[in-house]
């Protein structure tokens, strides 16, 4: 059952950055994409590594490890050597928190 | 129907043929690889991999190439690559027919000719066998002696070490990469491993590898006896060009044009035995696991559509220990090396230019500088030496504009 977990405080993901946070058992990802937030999957279907310290361009996020390429919205990997995609989840600001709508395990 | 065929299938091979079928393409796809293992990837082979930290990481899980209908013949060796007879030889006589065929057969391993090379508890490392023979022998608390520290014998002695080897490692040059890093760059990677407690020889060889039925020690150059129990040789690789003898031109590699065709009609080079006449570097042959995967996603794109260029300004990374290398570009020669952060405190990135202009980038612990620094060196830009050695300063706002999206 989906559940919305609230992971931080809204506004605490700055535009063109993305942060890392747990939301339960597993670790979020919500970019900033001038202004608007989307949530993934933080770790990288390659070798694991945290998508939040990779560069985002746009709606794409670069992985700092090894190159791969993931699209924010769909979480498609789009090129480098991650060829399955990471989850993306629903993501809200409300009553200044930010929340992320995630399946309980 | 029109069949395209890929021969060898390393990274670049394996990725062709994968993007061909992503791309759309419904003909007939041969994959001929020498190797039984399904496409795996390279870099772990040094690393997590030998550590025994990870297992393979294929390049699509085995069983996806028939599932594309993809005729994937693992295990197979191609002869010859018959330009006249649009056909592959294989071993044994069998001949597989293409009207487009991609040559990815990558590079093997130098192996000079060094007295006991073929002895056992020598090894080399190349492919999945090697590392796991490697695995085996490096038992905790034995001793390696290892002979060349590029990068794959600075990851390797790193892994080594790791793992609670003694490892003795005698390197032709003055210091680890200096051929490739000159020698403040290679004196960066000296100190790492220093500290690490590997022990280095300079300027010195193999001259011969020494053992009653197993290895026992290396004599050098210069006279010494270095016992270990088992050795590692790494000195560097050579283009696997023997398939073009069938009416494709070979020159230290397989010459290819910017779009990665050779000079014979409808037949491609791509990854490590590709000599690339490259827009940004001119002919250049690149030996890392990010250019043969960008190459083969190139070329099937090109197979598909309207050939264009290759511009990749390559990037690789190499970890050992706890740093994390990268590097962009290539030079041989540079006349000023500008450096952000600090190389004593291994929190560094150097860029190299030649008259202003900035072929190259290379970092240490430092996530984001080299590869922001790509579109300036595919770009051929003169930045400006203080930004460049400024932390703060953000590389990205020296990118040219954007293309739009195709």
């Amino acid at each position: 059952m989906a559940e919305w977990v609230r992971v931080g405080s809204a506004g605490s993901v700055p535009e063109g950055e993305i942060t890392a946070f747990a939301a339960g058992e597993r670790q979020v990802a919500v970019a900033n994409v001038e202004g608007d937030l989307h949530a993934f999957d933080d770790t990288c279907t390659h070798q694991q590594c945290s998508l939040a310290e990779g560069e985002l361009d746009g709606t794409t996020v670069e992985c700092a490890c090894h190159g791969s390429l993931f699209d924010v919205i769909t979480g498609e990997a789009i090129g480098g050597p991650a060829v399955d995609p990471v989850g993306v989840f629903e993501v809200k600001e409300e009553d200044g928190e930010l929340k992320v709508l995630v399946d309980e395990e | 129907m029109t069949a395209f065929v890929v021969v060898g299938a390393g990274v670049a091979g394996a990725t062709a043929a994968a993007k061909v079928r992503e791309e759309g393409f419904d003909g007939e796809l041969v994959l001929i690889g020498a190797e039984t293992m399904a496409p795996y990837e390279r870099p772990p082979l040094s690393k997590e991999y030998l550590r025994g930290e990870s297992d393979h990481h294929f390049v699509r899980p085995p069983e996806w190439y028939a599932e594309h209908q993809i005729d994937a013949r693992f295990g197979a060796k191609a002869e010859r690559v018959n330009v006249s007879d649009r056909v592959v030889e294989l071993e044994g006589g069998e001949r597989v027919p293409f009207d487009q065929v991609v040559i990815a057969t990558g590079a093997r391993n130098r192996r000079p000719k060094i007295d006991g090379l073929d002895l056992p508890g020598v090894f080399d490392l190349r492919f999945a066998p090697d590392a796991d023979a490697i695995k085996r022998a490096a038992k905790e608390g034995s001793k390696a002696v290892m002979v060349g520290m590029g990068f794959i014998g600075a990851e390797v002695a790193a892994s080594l070490r790791q793992l609670g080897l003694d490892v003795t490692v005698v390197e032709f040059f003055g210091t680890p990469l200096e051929r490739v890093l000159g020698p403040t760059l290679g004196g960066a990677i000296e100190s790492l491993h220093r500290d690490h407690g590997v022990e280095m020889i300079f300027r010195d060889g193999a001259e011969r590898f020494e053992g009653d039925g197993r290895f026992e020690a290396m004599i050098t150059k210069e006279g010494r006896r270095i016992e270990g129990d088992f050795a590692v040789v790494g000195v560097g690789v050579e283009p696997v060009t023997e398939v073009a003898d069938g009416g494709v031109p070979v020159d230290n590699g397989i010459p290819v044009d910017a779009s990665l065709r050779t000079s014979a009609e409808g037949v491609w080079a791509i990854g490590d035995v590709a000599r690339h006449d490259h827009p940004v570097f001119g002919p250049i042959r690149v030996e890392h696991f990010d250019n043969a995967l960008k190459m083969g996603e190139h070329v099937a794109k090109n197979l598909l559509g309207t050939p264009a260029a290759f511009d990749d300004a390559h990037w690789f990374w190499s970890d050992q220990y706890d740093a994390e290398i990268q590097m962009a570009g290539f030079a041989t020669e540079w006349d000023d090396m500008v450096v952000r952060g600090s190389i004593e405190d291994r929190s560094f990135s150097a860029f190299l230019l030649k008259d202003g202009r900035l072929l190259s980038t290379f970092s240490m612990n430092r996530k984001f500088d080299v590869r922001r620094s790509m579109p300036l060196i595919a770009a051929k830009a003169h930045p400006d030496g203080r930004q460049l050695a400024d932390p703060e300063f953000d590389l990205r706002q020296l990118h040219p504009p954007k293309e739009q999206a195709t």
